[in-house]
C-alpha cells in the first residue's frame, strides 16, 4: 500500500516552489491583462487622457486672439462660468428638459415594455420592431421627423416640441433597458399577487416595478444623460438654448477653449451629482443594483 | 502507458485550500479511483494531473519526467469531462478527430483513426451526427473516443458517468473496465460513487477536505478503513457512541446507549484508558437478528462471559420498529432502549419479522471497528 | 361581479389603445420621412403633392452626397473593426481575470456612453488638435469607437457568460494551444455574438453625428453631418431621400442580425 499522506520535500520552505506558486496565481491574470491591454490602452488614450487635457485647459488663461495661453494657470474661465447669468439660465433649462424627458421616458417606457412583455407572436415582434427601428435611425432623422413642416396637425413648436422629439430619441433605449430585465422575471409572481387580491394595475406596481428596478435605473440614467446634453432637437425645433448649443458656440464661434472646457467640467460635475441622486433614490425602492 | 508520481501536491485559491499535500504513486497500467464527496479536492487533483490547473506546491511526474509546469496542451494526458464538453459546432467525427488535428495528423489518417475509435465505443454509425442530438450515454461514448483517439499516456476521467441514469451507469462501468483491461493504459477515475469505485478500481484513493486519506485495494480499504470518515462514507453502518469502562489484556469493555456492557476483544495494543470516548461501527452484515429474547448466557455481563467461556459474542434485546424491503434484502430498524440500530438479512432467511416483534441482535465483538473521538481508528490488535 | 367585469374590459381597452398609440408614435414619423422622399417639389411637404423619384435621381448625381456616403462607410467599417477587436478581446480577457482589474474595466468602458456627445466632441477636438489628427477619418473612427466598444463589450460579456468553458479545457487537454483553441473552439461558438456586436458598432457609427460634426471636415463629413448642414440651409426632400437610404441600410443590417440570431435576443443586447 502506498502511504497516502506523507511529509515530502515540499513541506520544507522551498524558494522555487514559492516563486512558482506566485506565478501560478498570476498566470490567469497575466493572460487576462494581455487580452484586455488593447481595450485599456484605448480607453486611456482616447478617453482618460483627453479628459485630463480638457481639465488642464479649463485652468488655462483665456486669450482674446485665439484658443488659450499654453502653460498658464488661471481660474478665469471658471469665474466666467459662475458669474454668467446667461450660462446659469442655459444650464437651468437643460436640466429642466432632462428631468421632464426622463420622467416621461421612464413612465412610458415601463408601460410599453410591459405591453411587449405581455404580448406574444406577431404583436410582440411588431412592438419590438417599433422600438428597434428608431434606434437604428440616426438622430438627425429622428429629430427631422418632428419638423413642423412634416407634422400636418402642426405640432406645438418650442419646448413641448423639443420634449416630444427628445422623448422619441431616448424612449427606445428606455423601453429596451426595462424590457430586458422584465423578460427575465416570472409572470407567476404577478398571478400570485392577483390571487392575493391585488388589482391589475396594483399588481404591476407592487410586484413588477420593484423587480425591474435595475432596468428602470438604467433607463432613467440614460434618458437623463442624453436629454441634458440634447443638441439636435432644441437646435432644430426651437429657439431655446441648451447647454450643448451654448458650448458649441463657445467652442466653434467664440474659440474660447478654456471657458468651453470649464463649462464642460461644471456640467459633468452637475450630471454626476444628478445621476448619483437617481441611483440613490431609485435604489431605495428596488434593492440591489450593481453597475454592469 | 505511464506511471505517475504526485508529490506533496497542493492547490490554494486565496485563503482556501482545495488540495492539501497529496502524494501517491500510480503504477503503469493501473486504474486508480479517487473517491470522495463533492468538494473533497478529487476533481482539482485530476485537473492538476491534466495540466488544467497549476499546483500551488508540489510536483507531478509522468514516467519520471517532471511535468508540473507543462500546460495541458503539451501534456499527453487526456480527460473525459463530467459534462463531456463535446464541441457543439463540430460533428461527432470532427470531435473525435480534434486532438489528432491539433497534432497535425494528415486529414485522411485522422478520419480513419477517429472512425476506428468511434467503432471501438460502438458509435461507428454516428460520425456525421451533431453531438447535441445524442443521448447522454452516446455523448459519454463520444467523449471517451475523443480522449482515447490521441493515444494518451494517461486517461483521466472526471465523473463522466455521474450524469447518466443508474442502469446505464452500471453498464458503462463494466464497459470502461473492459476498455481499460484491453488497452492496458493508466486510468485515473474520479467519482463520488462508492459502488462505482469498487466496480472499477484496481486501487481506491479516498479524499476528504482536500486530503488523500487512504489509498489501497478495494477490499483493503473496505476491511481496514483508516478513520471514521471512510467507514461512514464507504457504506451504511451503525455508529454507536461508547465510553471505555475498563480494559484488561484480553478485551476492552465499553458502555453504550444500547444498554448492556459490550466486549471488544483486544490484545492490549489499543492504548485506551477507562473514560475514553469511542465510536463503534456495527455494520449491518455482522449483526444477526432473531426472534425472541436473548438467553440468560448472552445477557450475562460481558465480563462474566469472557471469564467463563472466552466468548466474544455480544447480544442485546430490542423491538422491530420498521421493515424496509430493498429488493434482495430486507432492512430492519430495531429500537433498543430508545436507540435505533438497523440490521439486514436476505429475505430468504427463515421467519419473516414485522414491526413490534421482540428480537435479539447478536454479533461477534471481533467484527466491530472502533474510532477515537478525533476520528482515528483504534487498533485493537497488533498488526 | 358585472361591475368588476366592466372594469376589466375598460382596463383592457385602455391598455391596448395605449400601446397602439405608442406604436404609431414610434413608426409614423419614419414613414412620414420616407413618404416625403418621393415628392417632386423643391420644398419638403407632407403629404407630398406628386409622387416622383426626382430626388433619388438627384442623389446619385450629387458628388457631395456620394462622398458623404463613402465617408460614412469608411468610418462605419473602421469603427466596427476596431470596436469588435477591442470589445471581443477585452470581454474574453475578463473571463480569465481574477484580479480587481476587471471591476475597473467595465465602468471605464461604459462611462463614455453617458457623457453628452457634445462634451466628447469638444474634448476630442482639443485632444486631436494637439495630436494633429484633426480632420482625418482616424479621428472620427476613434471617437465612434468610444461609443461602439461598450456595446460590443457587453454583448460579448453576455455571450461568454453562456459559453461552456469546459470546452476550452477540453481543447487544451486535446493539445490545442491558446491561439488554436480560441480559433477552433471559442470563436465558432460565439461567432453570432461577434457578428451582432460588429453590426451594432457599424450602426452606431452610421448614425452618430454630434461627435462627427466636431471632428469632420468637408472632405470627411459623414451622411448625418451633411444631412444636418443641409437641413439648416435648404429644406429640400434630399434629406428624406438620404434618410430613407439610411433606414433601409439599418433595416438590412437588422435583418442580417435577425437571421444570425433572433429579434428578441438582439433587442435584449441593444439595451
Amino acid at each position: 500500500m502506498t502511504e497516502a499522506t506523507s511529509t515530502s520535500a515540499s513541506a520544507l520552505p522551498n524558494p522555487i516552489s514559492a516563486v512558482r506558486s506566485r506565478l501560478a496565481t498570476q498566470s490567469g491574470s497575466r493572460r487576462a491583462l494581455l487580452l484586455m491591454a488593447p481595450l485599456i490602452a484605448f480607453e486611456l488614450l482616447i478617453f482618460v487622457i483627453p479628459f485630463a487635457i480638457l481639465l488642464r485647459i479649463s485652468f488655462a488663461a483665456p486669450s482674446s486672439d485665439g484658443v488659450y495661453h499654453e502653460g498658464t494657470w488661471s481660474l478665469e474661465a471658471y469665474q466666467q462660468v459662475f458669474a454668467s447669468d446667461l450660462i446659469w439660465s442655459v444650464l437651468g433649462y437643460s436640466f429642466f428638459l432632462g428631468v421632464v424627458v426622463t420622467v416621461l421616458s421612464v413612465a412610458i417606457g415601463l408601460f410599453y415594455a410591459y405591453a411587449i412583455w405581455r404580448s406574444s407572436g406577431v404583436v410582440k415582434s411588431l412592438l419590438l420592431f417599433s422600438v428597434v427601428l428608431p434606434l437604428l435611425t440616426t438622430l438627425v432623422i429622428r429629430t427631422y421627423a418632428f419638423d413642423p413642416l412634416l407634422v400636418p396637425a402642426g405640432l406645438v413648436p418650442g419646448t413641448a416640441g423639443v420634449v416630444v422629439a427628445q422623448l422619441y430619441i431616448v424612449l427606445p433605449y428606455a423601453v429596451l433597458a426595462i424590457y430586458s430585465v422584465m423578460a427575465t422575471t416570472d409572470w407567476h409572481v404577478v398571478e400570485a399577487a392577483r390571487d392575493l387580491g391585488a388589482s391589475r394595475p396594483r399588481s404591476v406596481l407592487e410586484v413588477v416595478v420593484p423587480q425591474v428596478m435595475p432596468g428602470i435605473i438604467v433607463a432613467a440614467v440614460v434618458s437623463f444623460a442624453w436629454s441634458v446634453g440634447a443638441y439636435a432637437a432644441p437646435e432644430l425645433l426651437s429657439n431655446s438654448i441648451t447647454f450643448a448649443i451654448y458650448v458649441e458656440g463657445l467652442m466653434l464661434s467664440d474659440m474660447s477653449y478654456p471657458t468651453a472646457a470649464a463649462l464642460s467640467v461644471v456640467m459633468l460635475g452637475l450630471m454626476s451629482g444628478c445621476i448619483a441622486a437617481i441611483f440613490g433614490v431609485l435604489n431605495r425602492f428596488g434593492g440591489d443594483f450593481e453597475l454592469a | 502507458m505511464s506511471d505517475i508520481t504526485l508529490q506533496g501536491l497542493e492547490k490554494r485559491y486565496g485563503e482556501t485550500t482545495a488540495v492539501e499535500d497529496v502524494s501517491v504513486e500510480i503504477d503503469d497500467g493501473e486504474l486508480l479511483c479517487l473517491l470522495g464527496p463533492s468538494g473533497s479536492g478529487k476533481s482539482t487533483t485530476l485537473r492538476m494531473l491534466a495540466g488544467l490547473e497549476t499546483p500551488t506546491e508540489g510536483a507531478i511526474r509522468l514516467d519520471g519526467e517532471d511535468v508540473t509546469d507543462q500546460p495541458a496542451y503539451d501534456r499527453n494526458t487526456s480527460t473525459v469531462f463530467q459534462d463531456w464538453a463535446l464541441f457543439p459546432h463540430k460533428t461527432v467525427l470532427e470531435n473525435v478527430a480534434f486532438g489528432l488535428k491539433m497534432r497535425d495528423v494528415p486529414t485522411d489518417e485522422r478520419r480513419e483513426r477517429a472512425q476506428a475509435m468511434l467503432e471501438r465505443v460502438q458509435m461507428g454509425g454516428y460520425g456525421d451526427e451533431d453531438p447535441t442530438t445524442l443521448s447522454g450515454g452516446q455523448k459519454q461514448r463520444v467523449a471517451l473516443a475523443r480522449s482515447l483517439a490521441v493515444n494518451p499516456d494517461v486517461l483521466l476521467l472526471d465523473e463522466p458517468l455521474s450524469n447518466l441514469d443508474k442502469r446505464l451507469r452500471e453498464d458503462m462501468q463494466i464497459e470502461l473496465r473492459e476498455i481499460h483491461d484491453d488497452l492496458e493504459e493508466t486510468f485515473v477515475h474520479v467519482t463520488h460513487d462508492q459502488d462505482e469505485a469498487f466496480t472499477l478500481a484496481d486501487r481506491i484513493g479516498i479524499m476528504n477536505e482536500g486530503e488523500l486519506i487512504q489509498v489501497g485495494d478495494p477490499d483493503e480499504v473496505y476491511e481496514n478503513p483508516k478513520n471514521r470518515f471512510i467507514e461512514g462514507f464507504l457504506g451504511d453502518t451503525n455508529f454507536v457512541d461508547a465510553t471505555v469502562a475498563r480494559t484488561n489484556g484480553e478485551a476492552v469493555y465499553v458502555e453504550t446507549e444500547l444498554g448492556a456492557e459490550l466486549i471488544l476483544p483486544s490484545d492490549g495494543a489499543h492504548g485506551l484508558e477507562s473514560g475514553d470516548e469511542l465510536t463503534l461501527s456495527l455494520r449491518p452484515e455482522i449483526l444477526s437478528i432473531d426472534r425472541g429474547e436473548p438467553d440468560a448466557a448472552a445477557t450475562a455481563t460481558a465480563d462474566q462471559r469472557a471469564v467463563t467461556d472466552g466468548s466474544t459474542t455480544n447480544a442485546v434485546a430490542g423491538t422491530v420498529a420498521n421493515v424496509i424491503y430493498r429488493g434482495s434484502t430486507v432492512r430492519y430498524s430495531v429500537s433498543i432502549d430508545g436507540a435505533s440500530v438497523f440490521a439486514e438479512r436476505t429475505d430468504a432467511s427463515s421467519g419473516s419479522l414485522s414491526a413490534g416483534d421482540d428480537v435479539t441482535l447478536e454479533w461477534d465483538g471481533e467484527d466491530v471497528l472502533a474510532f477515537r473521538a478525533d476520528g482515528s481508528r483504534v487498533s485493537l490488535r497488533e498488526p | 361581479m358585472t361591475s368588476n367585469l366592466h372594469r376589466e374590459t375598460v382596463e383592457t381597452v385602455a391598455f391596448r389603445a395605449g400601446y397602439l398609440a405608442l406604436f404609431a408614435l414610434m413608426v409614423v414619423p419614419l414613414l412620414v420621412v420616407i413618404a416625403t422622399s418621393f415628392s417632386d417639389g423643391a420644398r419638403i411637404a407632407f403629404p407630398p403633392e406628386n409622387l416622383s423619384l426626382t430626388w433619388y435621381v438627384e442623389f446619385f448625381d450629387s458628388i457631395r452626397w456620394l462622398e458623404a456616403f463613402t465617408s460614412s462607410i469608411i468610418v462605419g467599417v473602421g469603427t466596427a473593426a476596431l470596436a469588435t477587436l477591442l470589445g471581443v478581446l477585452g470581454a474574453f480577457g475578463q473571463e480569465f481575470d481574477d484580479s480587481s482589474l476587471g471591476s475597473v474595466v467595465a465602468p471605464l468602458v461604459l462611462i463614455p456612453l453617458l457623457i453628452p456627445p457634445v462634451i466628447l466632441g469638444i474634448t476630442l477636438l482639443m485632444y486631436f488638435n494637439e495630436g494633429g489628427l484633426r480632420g482625418s477619418y482616424v479621428s472620427i473612427i476613434l471617437a465612434h469607437t468610444l461609443w461602439a466598444t461598450p456595446l460590443v463589450y457587453f454583448v460579448m460579456r453576455s455571450v461568454f457568460s453562456r459559453f461552456d468553458w469546459q470546452q476550452l479545457d477540453a481543447a487544451h487537454d486535446l493539445g490545442a494551444g491558446p491561439v488554436q483553441s480560441f480559433v477552433h473552439v471559442v470563436l465558432p461558438n460565439v461567432k453570432h455574438g461577434v457578428f451582432v456586436g460588429a453590426l451594432l458598432a457599424f450602426i452606431i457609427s452610421l448614425q452618430e453625428f454630434v461627435m462627427a460634426l466636431f471632428l469632420s471636415t468637408s472632405t470627411t463629413q459623414t451622411i448625418p453631418v451633411l444631412a444636418w448642414t443641409e437641413l439648416r440651409q435648404a429644406m429640400d426632400p434630399m434629406v428624406s431621400v438620404v434618410s430613407t437610404f439610411l433606414i433601409l441600410i439599418s433595416l438590412g443590417a437588422l435583418a442580417l442580425a435577425v437571421i444570425a440570431t433572433n429579434l428578441e435576443w438582439v433587442s435584449k443586447q441593444l439595451s
